[in-house]
């Protein structure tokens, strides 16, 4: 640790801090306009200068390192009258138009305008006219923007899109997209929430309401594993309070947390009903009675699983959840081999990584929290990231080094391959080096594709890399070799002190895993719950009775992050929830978030009340939400079997993988996103292979689920696997949601 | 040095007004009094304060047009608040003024908004514009009062005779052979943009992965850091963006979309070196057609064959030539040009640029010295040998297990030859040197001294070969050598080697390789034309716009400056290309505005070692990257340099100061 002083205080700082950042933690205020803490310095306000002691003039604590014995002066006359005259500067011109304005009342030019004492105008300069512009959800006014260069720096080094750049051109400069004409990106949204004024705004929210008016829940995305903090931003939606509470907005602690479009513009999937249906209430307790089976997604809190496992318990119903069965097997066997209950991957261990291994994953549409932690990666390590997939994404080429095909069904072979390369001489198992040296290398590069050049250059990229991280994706948790799949991935943990991240494919995979004993086989009578069967409960309004979305329930989310996190009551629920239908069958307790310090110590979770959970954020630490859960032995076998006959797949080949943006049932429901068209994305040549033209209405089926897609040819595509979405299907996405990702149908044109 | 009417450059105060002729003062700094062979500038302005030539110029119009220039050079500002309004802010009131309309309180707002510009600007132009502003405000204060009191113009405000020619500069760039837009490709890196810093960094420099790595660095001598702590490690993060390309597998980022189409021109290059490959990707992005011959079986010139592989390796130069040939150069190898080719190409290239490069070794000047004596090995062809083998294969392996190599050299191709000697696996290498280790380490760099060093290399200073001594097969097996002392000249001049008498010695050895120097094989220039030559046998230019005394004909890189570095080829070629586009267009000789001004400003020096930098936290040490250690490389070709780590760079990074200024002439 190093010791300075600022302004007479002794303040501690790690070995790299900056000035701005040791003051910060300490509690003292240097005004900024530009920095954000999550990117590099941007340096461009020059309000955070400060004396520094021996330095002649002024010294940008935002840039400059805390160093030993450093005596700093965040404030003077002279500071303050530079910092006023910045002030001055930035308000020369700036639109009076406060009034009307979307960023009024939350606004930094307005703070630091008051701040400065800056009443007046002095001096003018003469003005020209400036665009405003209008993309799907965002909008962009240039005559509010103050060319902080957050949104460019935010898109650039934590998203990765790079779709923002500045037009330099001293007073004209202004914030356009990259290399296009109209803004490509994939619309999370963070340029908006970073915006200091209301220069980038979101197109939903304008001119809706102002933001004193709003309250903010805090609460954690319910679309994807990542289980992203957001606030759900409510108001009522009348003139008197009497009137129903309406989501208006999903705002996030910016500075410290990130979050994706999804999360951001698919807020209002509420169901929304009028009060308690009695009579549908009876008819699903009767139907729980006659039941021997409960379906359930794993879009569902960690309470809630526990209220149906004490179902089961009591009952003795199957639990079917396809999607968390395999993630539990897979982590099951993952144990097995790398002898703890839990992988050691996460995403600060990513971010952190001078190289990451991608394998089974098309991850920018999976799981956009892991892309902006590889993005993370990539910008700060400059990380060697090794993409192995059956299909190259163009959109994460400026992160990804080294792209590895492979063939679609391989990925068992590849993954062993790879464990060899990496592996070699640092196993002294004998079992699994035996195991190594008796891979049939010939055979498996010849039917995976993957030649050995291949596998030397990922072995020499990551020569020098210190911090490996491996994400394995959901077509390997869903692969029919998932146990073997999974004890292979372990080796890298257990041998190679490699952070392994399987990537939970639902919100809740994880935490169901974890809770749940679930069966592989249905019984005669199920009960969906957000799934199909003989009754169904359903929050998207389409069952036998209706159930609260997850942003009307308190709960908690168990992420792929291994954290148990909360989230709150966004907008009420009046009817029943599924703790109503347990008391009323006996297992009774008096609120769901009861059963959040019953959750199971023995799987890792902590005895903890709901209420005692943290949610907040801080300086020192930034954001403290939810706990870890803990990591234990478990016993160890070593076995592995042999690679199994790996898998052929011919002709044209369908991917299941929803558009950016789209999770599934519950995005497609929110407003923004509803209108979201289902298209069939293939290259050329899948076309060729299908016999299907660009627009062409066509008709298919996944494992007996019939759907109807517009084709569409994406000229970034290349090879015989087009990207068939599922986030339309409701709750027969299910059905399709927990088999091998890649398939084989027919294609037929609709008439 | 100029004769100035008045003058505030660099601290000086020169105020001739009203002084007869006779009296005036000149300035002590060489600034552009005439801007050209037929024009005289009528005032200069820029960071460092303003000078006045001509009596008649309107100096208020004068600083207005300073500070709309500010606003327009859009590479270098709009970056901070303070610059970027502060900027317009003193445009918008200097122009207020000098239309007539301006007030008192005018002059107060632009001297408090200069001031906080000065102190919180982002970079030095927006630190700097304000001061030549600032002495104007003082000394020419009654015109500023005249203005505002009588509402009138300034006198040329409505004048449009008089040119102002603005050029953005810096220390680093203005000492760069090439002029390398080197803050902008170092802001890059600070912002994890590579794509921008490799854009800046192509706009004069196609060879970004090469000059990444083994270019000498002339402009981290004349880094303003320096006058703070230590130079930025300016080099080393030009490799980033480069590396960031290639390791991405993008498209080629070009400082310009190339053109769609060809123009029906076409240019004759002789010779695919750095010189060569610069002008042709400087023409081929114009759509100019070019056609460049190679007398090697390989494309790169002295960085192919003289640089070796641990210093540069072929996989990443091959991609800057990759860079050449996709905008559509063609390349004829295999091909030695000689004097009837040039006479054809004289009548089918609309023109030829020469860059052949320096090809033949000099001799050391021993007794006895003969070429074709077995174990003497002129250290091109020995270079040529090893680096044909080595990155591509051709011909055969040098072996010299067992023997003893003494090098005669002192520069950086003696260095490449001792250090692929220990690779060879010589038993010995000795590197003999007439001067002593502090001139060797200015003659190359600290690194790579001291790798070689650490290779094992013996360096023998103060000593020369008198006579070669060969066996009775006549194959070389001695060197007899002199010593020398440094003897300081009693006139305080230069110190003088002088011989030590009885102190020879002699090095039994199996080769002596002669690196001290290289020349440029003339054969090829068909003699009628008579070509005008240096002293020194080059190709003589102007050292402006490259032409040789041949009209069509132009000369670059090595064999119009002697042997020099990359850099050096790079930046001939570069202005070479920039004259040879018109020329082929208009048939004329010219250079732009922007190439005169570069030229001024590089006679007058942008980087001054004496000023005090103020704003920065002193004492942040440059950062240095990781070397593969002596024992993993010195038996191996593989890059001894790793390059800097992530957080390395931008450390290196976020110590620049961006320097950048605006200096303008009024002509």
């Amino acid at each position: 640790m190093i010791t300075l002083t600022i302004d007479g205080q002794r303040v501690e700082a790690k070995k790299g801090e900056t000035i701005l950042q040791a003051a910060r933690r300490a509690g003292l205020y240097i005004p900024t306009m530009c920095y954000l803490s999550k990117v590099k310095p941007i340096a461009s306000c020059r309000l955070c200068v400060v004396e520094v002691e021996g330095a002649d003039g002024f010294i940008l604590s935002c840039q400059a390192p805390a160093l030993d014995g450093m005596v700093v002066r965040t404030n003077s006359s002279e500071l303050f009258t530079h910092r006023q005259n910045i002030m001055k500067l930035y308000d020369v011109n700036h639109p009076l138009e406060c009034g009307v304005c979307d960023k009024s009342g939350a606004c930094d030019l307005q703070n630091k305008t008051l701040e400065f004492g800056v009443d007046s105008q002095e001096f003018s300069a003469k003005e020209h006219k400036r665009d405003l512009r209008k993309w799907d959800f965002i909008g962009y006014d240039e005559s509010l923007c103050i060319l902080c260069e957050k949104c460019v720096h935010v898109c650039n080094e934590v998203i990765g899109d790079d779709a923002i750049e500045i037009y330099f051109g001293g007073y004209s400069s202004r914030i356009q997209p990259k290399g296009t004409e109209e803004l490509e990106c994939t619309n999370c949204g963070e340029c908006v929430a970073v915006c200091p004024v209301g220069a980038l705004i979101s197109t939903d929210f304008q001119y809706k309401a102002n933001a004193w008016e709003l309250e903010k829940i805090p609460a954690s995305c319910a679309h994807c594993s990542a289980g992203c903090s957001l606030y759900y931003e409510r108001k009522y939606a009348g003139t008197c309070e009497a009137s129903e509470q309406k989501l208006y907005r999903v705002t996030n602690e910016f500075e410290f947390s990130t979050l994706c479009g999804a999360g951001r513009f698919g807020f209002d999937f509420e169901n929304r009903v009028e009060g308690k249906d009695e009579v549908a209430f009876n008819k699903a307790i009767a139907a729980f009675k006659k039941a021997d089976t409960i379906r359930f997604t794993s879009r569902i809190t960690n309470e809630e699983a526990m209220i149906l496992q004490r179902l089961k318990e009591k009952y003795g119903y199957k639990l079917i959840n396809e999607d968390a069965r395999h993630y539990q097997n897979f982590l099951e066997s993952y144990a097995t081999m790398s002898g703890k209950t839990l992988f050691n991957g996460s995403l600060e261990a990513l971010a952190d990584a001078d190289g990451v291994i991608v394998m089974g994953s098309r991850i920018l549409t999976d799981n956009p929290a892991v892309r902006y932690h590889i993005t993370m990666a990539s910008k700060r390590h400059n990380a060697r990231i090794i993409y192995m997939h059956p299909m190259e994404d163009k959109q994460m080429q400026n992160v990804v080094t080294q792209f590895v095909k492979y063939e679609v069904g391989t990925e068992e072979g590849v993954l062993a391959m790879l464990a060899k390369t990496l592996l070699e001489g640092k196993i002294d198992v004998k079992k699994i080096t035996t195991f190594l040296n008796d891979l049939d290398e010939g055979y498996l590069s010849a039917e995976s594709n993957v030649g050995e050049e291949e596998l030397e250059a990922i072995k020499k990229s990551l020569t020098r890399c210190k911090r490996i991280a491996l994400v394995i994706g959901e077509d390997c948790i869903n692969h029919p070799r998932a146990e073997q799949i999974a004890r292979l991935a372990a080796l890298f943990e257990r041998f190679g002190g490699i952070s392994v991240l399987p990537v939970a494919p639902k919100t809740n995979s994880l935490g169901v895993a974890l809770i749940c004993d679930l069966d592989e086989e249905a019984g005669e009578y199920t009960i969906g719950y957000n799934a199909p069967g003989d009754f169904v409960l359903s929050s998207l309004g389409e069952g036998d009775l209706d159930m609260p979305a997850l942003n009307q329930q308190e709960g908690t989310f168990t992420t792929l992050n291994k954290r148990v996190v909360p989230t709150h009551v966004a907008l009420p629920f009046h009817g029943y929830v599924l703790n109503d239908i347990a008391s009323a069958l006996g297992v009774e307790a008096r609120y769901t978030i009861d059963y959040t310090e019953e959750l199971p110590q023995e799987k890792g979770f902590e005895a903890v009340r709901f209420d005692d959970i943290p949610y907040y954020f801080t300086n020192q630490e930034g954001e403290i939400r939810g706990y870890e859960l803990k990591r234990m032995k478990h016993s160890v076998d070593s076995t592995l079997e042999e690679v199994a006959e790996l898998p052929e797949f011919n002709g044209a080949i369908l991917y299941r993988c929803d558009p950016v943006l789209q999770f599934g049932p519950q995005t497609y429901k929110a407003s923004q996103l509803s209108k979201e068209e289902p298209i069939l994305y293939g290259s050329e040549q899948f076309a060729m292979a299908a016999k299907l033209k660009e627009g062409m209405r066509v008709r298919l089926s996944v494992e007996g689920v019939e759907m109807e897609r517009v084709f569409k040819i994406d000229p970034d595509l290349k090879g015989t696997i087009a990207l068939n979405p599922t986030f339309d299907l409701g709750l027969r996405e299910d059905l399709l949601s927990s088999i091998y990702r890649y398939s084989q149908t027919k294609i037929e044109e609709v008439g | 040095m100029a004769r100035v009417v008045f003058s505030t450059w660099r601290g000086e105060f020169i105020d001739n007004r009203g002084k007869p002729e006779s009296e005036w003062v000149e300035s002590a700094y060489k600034l552009p009094e005439q801007y050209e062979a037929d024009r005289n500038a009528k005032a200069f302005i820029g960071w460092d304060g303003f000078a006045i030539f001509d009596e008649d110029v309107d100096v208020i119009r004068l600083g207005t047009e300073y500070a709309a220039t500010y606003q327009q050079y859009s590479e270098a500002c709009g970056r901070c608040a303070p610059g970027r309004w502060g900027g317009r802010i003193l445009y918008d009131l200097m122009d207020k003024i000098a239309r007539g309309e301006g007030e008192v309180s005018d002059l107060e707002h632009l001297k408090e908004v200069s001031r906080t510009m000065m102190e919180t600007s982002k970079c030095e132009i927006g630190r700097t514009v304000p001061k030549p502003l600032l002495d104007m405000m003082e000394h020419y204060h009654d015109e500023f009062m005249d203005l505002i009191e009588n509402k009138k113009p300034s006198k040329h405000y409505h004048l449009d005779e008089v040119s102002y020619i603005a050029k953005v500069t810096a220390p680093c760039m203005d000492a760069c052979p090439t002029h390398v837009d080197i803050p902008a490709y170092i802001e890059g890196v600070r912002d994890l943009r590579y794509d921008d810093s490799l854009k800046a960094t192509r706009q004069t420099m196609p060879l970004a992965h090469t000059c990444g790595r083994v270019c000498p660095h002339p402009c981290e001598d004349e880094c303003r850091r320096a006058n703070l702590d230590e130079p930025i490690s300016i080099m080393e993060l030009k490799r980033l963006g480069a590396d960031y390309e290639t390791d991405h597998g993008l498209e080629w980022l070009h400082p310009q979309e190339p053109a769609k189409e060809k123009i029906d021109k076409k240019v004759a290059i002789v010779g695919a070196g750095p010189a060569g490959l610069t002008a042709a990707y400087y023409l081929g992005l114009e759509g100019i057609q070019c056609d460049v011959y190679e007398a090697l079986p390989v494309l790169g010139g002295e960085v192919a064959v003289g640089v070796p592989e641990y210093r540069m390796p072929v996989g990443r130069y091959n991609k800057d030539i990759e860079l050449v040939k996709s905008v559509g150069t063609n390349f004829i190898m295999n091909t030695k040009v000689d004097a009837d080719m040039l006479r054809k190409f004289d009548k089918e290239y609309d023109a030829t640029l020469l860059a052949f490069g320096t090809r033949l070794s000099k001799k050391v000047r021993a007794k006895n010295e003969r070429e074709d004596m077995p174990g003497y090995w002129g250290a091109i062809s020995f270079l040529d040998q090893i680096n044909l083998y080595v990155k591509y294969g051709i011909g055969e392996p040098v072996d010299l297990t067992g023997k003893t190599v003494v090098c005669v050299g002192g520069g950086f191709t003696s260095m490449d030859v001792v250090r692929c000697s220990v690779r060879a696996n010589a038993k010995k290498v000795i590197m003999l040197y007439r001067r002593d280790e502090k001139t060797i380490i200015r003659n190359t760099t600290y690194e790579e001294y001291h790798e070689a060093v650490e290779e094992g290399v013996e360096f023998i200073f103060h000593s020369a070969v008198e006579e070669i001594i060969e066996d009775e097969n006549g194959r070389l097996k001695a060197l007899k050598c002199n010593r020398f002392e440094l003897v300081p000249d009693p006139n305080g001049g230069r110190p003088q080697l002088v011989k030590i008498e009885g102190a020879d010695f002699i090095i039994e050895c199996d080769y002596l390789i002669p690196a001290v120097s290289q020349s440029a094989d003339l054969s090829l220039l068909p003699e009628e034309w008579e070509l005008e030559l240096t002293s020194w046998g080059t190709l003589k230019t102007n050292g402006r716009d490259y032409m040789t005394s041949r009209k069509g004909l132009f000369a670059a890189g090595d064999c119009e400056y002697g042997p020099m570095t990359i850099v050096n080829a790079v930046g001939q070629a570069k202005r070479a290309a920039s004259v040879i586009s018109r020329y082929v267009r208009t048939g004329e000789i010219t250079l732009t505005d922007e190439e005169i001004m570069e030229d001024h400003l590089r006679k007058l020096r942008v980087y001054n070692k004496d000023e005090k930098v103020t704003g920065w936290l002193p004492g942040l040490p440059r950062q240095h990257s990781e070397k593969l250690s002596v024992d993993k490389r010195k038996d191996n070709n593989r890059e001894v340099n790793l390059g800097f780590t992530q957080e390395e760079a931008i450390a290196e990074a976020e110590r620049c100061m961006r320097c950048y200024y605006i200096a303008m002439a009024a002509v």
